[in-house]
């Protein structure tokens, strides 16, 4: 193959303390994109996330789809050795990522201040899950944590049940992807002013920032209107949800005055449309119980062919909510590589979702492998630090260098 | 001190985005500094213009996503409205749209057309399920990515239809990815004086916040089949949300080294040795009897206060599940300005999401307000065209252009 040409974030440089999740979405995308993440692993475990099922032959690939692209350096900072190393490469750095519990960074000996003095042009990134201060910013934090205290899982499920976990890492990847977007951000700034700066974001702020709606009616309406969870459909615009389907459940979205009028004809009762009980939104929620029942007892009445085929036919918006093994297997998702096998040297070969930004330049994704823990210590610090093996075999044998096997 | 210069000030962005992921794309700019043209057509505008709560003809939806943007309203199905935008392309840097694939084509405006006008733009398309593929003609909303990405499938009850995310997250978070690629590329256009065709879309996204399950699924070859599991993690245990006497209450201790400080706070440190529970897998089998072990406990207590002091002391992690109103009201979340008023000329005051990203150089939110219709034609036409007021007149008086009070 021609060699390639540099990639968008080509030279770009990295120093990346994350662990699991939202901080390694970042840094890998940043790692699609071309840029060279250093991952710092700071035991002798490394990322915990290297424990994390499926593990085959003592390889996670939970780790691996969240690591490729990056270099392993498996140091202990609490050795002044250690941190002596990180400190030499500081400089050499454009960014810093992080996502410990806040506090924790800056006890290693890496605050901003600290890192700033070191590298006034960096752009240094905290993703935590409450923010860096504040009275909630010491909990632990997790993902759903997060969730909790936004009002986000408040709305998720049914009226009558607890709410419902969202069984994805729907807040630990977009919070990633909006830490992507702060430091590329303040990168942008740093190409025309030559200022780094410390950029942050939270579990919490994200999740509370997707509320496009329920703030708003809260607000609006003097805390009269409080939003709860709806279950299946929308709590204030009908019929938008999903209703049982035969073979799957069925998403439909009709809840617009020009949209109702085509869901009553595919459904083969016109009349409805004008209905007093359904006759514009307001009346369609204050019935929606009555409406839902009607619209599921057509959907009761008929296969799921026909019933895709009349809302085809009458252009009212739906879909089959696909399983998870649907929609890896739909010929749209294997195509345009939402969906995209990858091999790795242990777990051999395995689909996981693909880079969700999409570039003309680029329209070839980067090969890219998970590091084993540790695989690149000499190499980085060769390259970056002028070390020779030697130097580095005995800061293995001192325990200020880790390595592993996986 | 005078405030320093807005960190994207400079960069002009044509706009021709609706509702709420490109327009979140577009505000999350302007929040930057960054002048955004809002491209409005004639004679609405903005569908979310008509979007509830309206009070005296103006919409606190559409406010709430279009701070900070500049309005243009235009028909471009008129000569003279498509060579007014096609006059504007060379003089901006970024244009944004989230039509349907083919529409801005349609228009006149395909990437081909606005890469002649101006090699250097950064063009971005937001789409529903992508612009190719066999699912790319079919009608695009935030919740039917959702329902073919598998991710809705896996929220909600087993013996239930999937539930409603009931918030914008979808559209929300596809809009940050795109904020992400707007900027990858400029820094890229930076170095090469390259423009490009970035393009993301709400399938892309929802998939990619599979952090496990497609992996799972794959690399067990099946084995292991994620299916919605309702309050509760489909794999760890416990993890998941409990009933409060207060608020619902969500509780994570399924690691290994998490569930005995749960069993030490429940005052039965024997369940941690205890066969049916002594690892993850264990728990994962015997999940139902653990839920309904811990559920009791939480019964047994006296008040919500007294399980979070006792989960906090055995450093539990945990959170009450907040409503919307509760979130609004944390001070955490006043404190740090995650909700934020928002004031507005017409509207009045509302509560808001903040911007979700902190920048140390800006740590003073830009005063922003939402335009009215066709706001700003004549300032536009002027300041980038140099057209006079006549000429601007004669726009309006042929429907070329138009504008409306809210």
């Amino acid at each position: 193959m021609a060699d390639a040409k540099p990639r968008m974030l080509d030279g770009y440089k990295v120093l990346d303390f994350t662990q699991v999740l939202a901080g390694p979405t970042t840094t890998r995308y940043l790692a699609e994109m071309g840029a060279e993440i250093i991952k710092i692993e700071i035991s002798a475990r490394g990322d915990i996330a290297r424990q994390v099922p499926v593990i085959r032959d003592g390889r996670s690939g939970y780790y691996v789809q969240q690591n490729r692209g990056k270099k392993s350096l498996a140091v202990d900072p609490k050795k002044p050795a250690g941190l002596a190393i990180i400190k030499a490469l500081i400089p050499k750095m454009d960014v810093l990522v992080e996502n410990y519990s806040p506090g924790t960074i800056a006890r290693i000996g890496l605050d901003y201040p600290t890192v700033k003095a070191l590298n006034p042009k960096i752009v240094m990134c905290s993703i935590s899950t409450f923010g860096q201060a504040g009275p909630l910013a010491d909990r632990p934090g997790y993902d759903f944590i997060g969730c909790a205290y936004s009002g986000v899982l408040s709305m998720l499920g049914d009226p009558d049940r607890t709410p419902v976990l969202p069984q994805v890492g729907i807040g630990d990847i977009t919070t990633g992807v909006h830490a992507l977007s702060a430091i590329l951000a303040a990168l942008l700034h740093r190409e025309r002013s030559g200022i780094g700066q410390y950029v942050e974001t939270s579990l919490l702020d994200c999740y509370f920032s997707y509320q496009d709606l329920t703030v708003q009616t809260v607000s609006l309406s003097d805390g009269k209107v409080l939003p709860r969870r709806s279950g299946s459909h929308h709590f204030a615009l009908t019929p938008l949800g999903v209703f049982r389907g035969k073979k799957h459940p069925i998403m439909v979205m009709s809840s617009a005055e020009h949209q109702f009028p085509d869901l009553c004809r595919a459904m083969g009762k016109p009349e409805l449309a004008t209905d007093p009980r359904f006759k514009d939104n307001p009346a369609r929620t204050a019935n929606s119980a009555e409406l839902k029942r009607i619209v599921q007892e057509w959907f009761d009445s008929v296969s799921d062919e026909e019933a895709l085929q009349q809302m085809e036919e009458n252009r009212v918006p739906h879909a089959p909510v696909l399983a998870v093994e649907e929609a890896m297997a739909h010929p749209h998702h294997r195509g345009r590589g939402i969906v995209q096998t990858i091999n790795d040297r242990f777990l051999g070969t395995f689909d996981v979702p693909g880079f969700p930004l999409r570039f003309s330049e680029y329209p070839e994704k980067r090969e890219m492998e998970a590091p084993l823990l540790g695989e690149h210590n000499a190499e980085i610090l060769r390259d970056y630090l002028g070390y020779d093996a030697t130097r580095v075999r005995q800061l293995e044998e001192n325990g200020v260098l880790y390595h592993g096997d996986r | 001190m005078a405030a320093p210069i807005p960190m994207l000030e400079g960069y002009k962005v044509l706009d021709f985005t609706q509702v709420l992921a490109g327009p979140t794309t577009t505000r999350y700019l302007a929040e930057m500094g960054a002048e955004v043209i809002k491209v409005e057509i004639a004679p609405n505008g903005d569908i979310s213009r008509g979007v509830p709560f309206i009070r005296d003809g103006r919409s606190a939806y559409y406010i709430q996503q279009n701070r900070g943007k500049r309005s243009l309203c235009l028909d471009p199905k008129k000569p003279a409205g498509l060579a007014l935008l096609k006059e504007l392309v060379p003089k901006v840097d970024v244009l944004v749209q989230n039509f349907a694939p083919g529409v801005i084509e349609r228009l006149g405006l395909g990437y081909e057309v606005v890469r002649a006008l101006n090699p250097k733009i950064v063009m971005c398309s937001i789409s529903s399920l992508g612009r190719t593929g066999p699912l790319a003609d079919r009608p695009g909303y935030d919740y039917i990515g959702a329902a073919y990405s598998g991710v809705l499938d896996m929220t909600g009850f087993i013996d239930r239809p999937p539930v409603f995310p009931q918030v914008g997250i979808g559209d929300i978070s596809t809009g940050v990815h795109a904020m992400g690629a707007i900027l990858a590329a400029l820094l890229y256009r930076e170095r090469t004086g390259k423009g490009q065709h970035v393009e993301t879309s709400l399938l892309d996204c929802y998939f990619s916040y599979h952090e496990a399950n497609v992996q799972l699924l794959s690399a067990s070859h099946g084995a292991m089949q994620p299916k919605r599991a309702g309050s509760h993690h489909y794999l760890v245990c416990p993890a998941g949300i409990f009933n409060g006497k207060r608020n619902p209450v969500l509780i994570i201790a399924g690691i290994d080294h998490q569930f005995p400080y749960l069993c030490r706070a429940m005052g039965q440190p024997e369940l941690a040795i205890d066969p049916r529970f002594k690892d993850l897998p264990s728990r994962a089998k015997n999940a139902a009897e653990l839920i309904a072990l811990v559920q009791a406990w939480i019964d047994s207590l006296p008040s919500d206060d007294e399980l979070f002091r006792l989960l906090e002391e055995n450093r539990v992690p945990h959170a009450p599940v907040l409503t919307v109103e509760q979130a609004m009201n944390h001070p955490h979340l006043r404190e740090r300005g995650t909700v934020r008023t928002i004031h507005d000329r017409q509207f009045g005051d509302f509560d808001a999401p903040t911007f979700p990203l902190r920048f140390s150089e800006y740590p003073e939110p830009l005063d922003l307000t939402a335009p009215t219709l066709g706001e700003h034609n004549a300032e536009i036409l002027h300041d980038y065209l140099g057209y006079d007021a006549t000429r601007v007149r004669q726009l309006e008086e042929s429907g070329v252009l138009h504008h409306g009070e809210h």
